[in-house]
């Protein structure tokens, strides 16, 4: 018994993660993972409010799942995830300003995200409360592993360099990582060498990482689906093989 | 005749220059899931087109005249969500008694009209960046007009694509956002039309 | 306007407007579907019996759905 819900427990936490992660499979939450994600740090910082939104307003509505009645479900997840919307704007404010400027208006934006929503109607309204805590901890990792990893590569290839501490700026001045453009300068006041691809940068470039990520992320998923029916296809010719055997021994 | 002027130039810069879906992102879900009917993606833009331009016209004077001098500002965003919902179910309401023709072509993209950021983006980016109402209604007019002319050559190029042989894992939505990436280029091209 | 005011305020401008929104969501579900469109939804909950033809879930499903056949 308590086996099972462990087992149950783990899956409601790890399916966000990867096999079911909100951005990559399922393919929500499109707007902000193209807008915001021209550096990895404001990509990070982006998560990390998502998932402050998601799970508060998954634990929320988990635990007034049984009082709000069914016909009018979506007008109370819309009211309350725009109360967390609207706290997480005024925290972005005063303690990150710097986030919240560069975030713009996709932080109000979080309200008509289709992951905050989909998550309150999918599984916060049906589950209990811990559940439903985890289920919004493993989409909001799993989300924001993915647009991190999209803002590291729109950072690297269009500015060539890397910078940490600018946002999340409570460690002194930010550290700036020579990657693809080098950060010191020659005698003309260019730098020394420069491989980075402006178009990165641009919204196209936005479009074309993400569609790759993607593509990458679906080739993976029909090779393990591949993989499968093989191995399937074999156990059942092997179970043939050898009732044949059998059959021929038995003559 | 130069407030038309630069009515004019703004609805042009807001529609072509800073287009909500090539280079604001918003409304990417819907641009991406309506698929590769040309008329599905016209009906799609023709009710986001007006319901953006209701909300614009609810939205501005409760910003402006009421939440701003009665000090509450920051609940912009909870205010214009009821806002922009009710009236996605009151204009249903209205066409589903009345036409159910129309009801036929729009009903379906109805209810996601809520959740479309181009919506809400407009109306917030109106009041985070205080412009005026004239600028508020360009700002409405050009971005809904922008969208429905973006999602509808989307549509149509889509449409050309259903014949090819593109590798499996970029069927679908890699291959539509690589689409769209070409798109944004070609739309980069109208930057520095309007100064 | 004092604090305590404009925290009425806030509250009555809320309050109102969750209502016009919860009535009008409230009658448009309980409108019924004019004739011929009462199979119109949409969602992954709603695909089963989904036929717009142009919605990517439709297609891929049936697409799916034509491999299996044959196979």
């Amino acid at each position: 018994m308590n086996n099972i819900k462990r087992g149950q427990h783990k899956a409601s936490f790890l399916n966000g993660i990867l096999k079911e992660n909100p951005l990559l499979v399922q393919i929500l939450g499109l707007c902000p993972a193209l807008a915001v994600t021209k550096s990895l740090e404001t990509a990070f910082g982006m998560g990390l409010l998502f998932t402050f939104v998601l799970v508060s307003s998954n634990v929320i509505v988990s635990l007034l799942r049984k009082l709000i009645p069914e016909e009018i479900r979506t007008p109370c997840y819309i009211v309350v995830i725009a109360t967390f919307v609207t706290i997480v704007k005024m925290l972005a404010e005063a303690f990150l300003p710097e986030l919240y400027s560069s975030l713009g208006v996709f932080l109000s934006l979080l309200v008509v995200n289709c992951i905050v929503l989909g998550r309150s109607e999918a599984f916060a309204g049906q589950n209990g409360v811990f559940d439903s805590f985890l289920d919004g901890c493993g989409n909001g990792i799993g989300y924001t592993w993915a647009i991190s990893l999209m803002g590291l590569i729109r950072e690297i290839f269009g500015k060539g360099t890397l910078t940490i501490g600018k946002v999340f700026n409570f460690f002194g001045d930010p550290l700036v990582l020579p990657i693809l453009k080098s950060t010191t300068l020659d005698a003309n006041g260019d730098p020394l060498y420069d491989f980075s691809i402006s178009i990165f940068q641009n919204p196209a470039g936005a479009f074309i990482v993400l569609g790759l990520m993607l593509a990458v992320m679906a080739a993976i998923t029909n090779h393990k689906k591949a993989v499968e029916k093989a191995k399937e296809r074999a156990a059942k010719e092997a179970a043939k093989a050898e009732a044949t055997l059998v059959a021929g021994g038995a003559k | 005749m130069e407030m038309i002027v630069s009515f004019i130039l703004a609805i042009v810069s807001y529609m072509l220059i800073d287009n909500v879906v090539l280079s604001r992102f918003y409304g990417i879900c819907s641009f991406i899931g309506v698929g590769n009917k040309v008329k599905s993606a016209f009906s799609m833009g023709l009710a986001v087109t007006f319901v953006i331009m209701m909300a614009t016209l609810v939205c501005y004077p409760l910003y402006f005249y009421v939440l701003v001098p009665a000090g509450i500002p920051f609940l912009d965003t909870l205010v214009y969500i009821l806002v922009i919902a009710s009236l996605v179910q009151i204009v249903g309401l209205f066409i589903k008694k009345t036409s159910p023709s129309l009801y036929k072509t729009l009903g379906i993209y109805l209810p996601l009209i809520t959740t479309n950021c181009a919506v809400l983006g407009v109306v917030q980016t109106n009041s985070d960046s205080q412009l005026d109402f004239l600028t508020s209604l360009a700002n409405g007019l050009g971005t809904s007009i922008g969208f429905l002319v973006v999602i509808v050559l989307f549509a149509c190029m889509r449409e050309r694509l259903n014949g090819y042989n593109i590798p499996k894992a970029m069927k679908g939505v890699p291959i539509a956002l690589i689409v769209a990436a070409l798109m944004a280029m070609a739309f980069m091209g109208f930057g520095g039309m309007v100064g | 306007m004092d604090q305590r005011q404009a925290f009425i305020l806030a509250i009555v401008i809320i309050v109102v407007l969750l209502i016009v929104f919860v009535v009008s969501f409230v009658i448009y579900m309980r409108t019924p579907a004019p004739k011929g469109c009462e199979k119109l939804k949409i969602g992954p909950k709603n695909c089963e019996d989904c036929d717009v033809e142009g919605c990517m879930i439709y297609k891929e499903r049936h697409k799916e759905e034509k491999k299996e056949e044959k196979e």
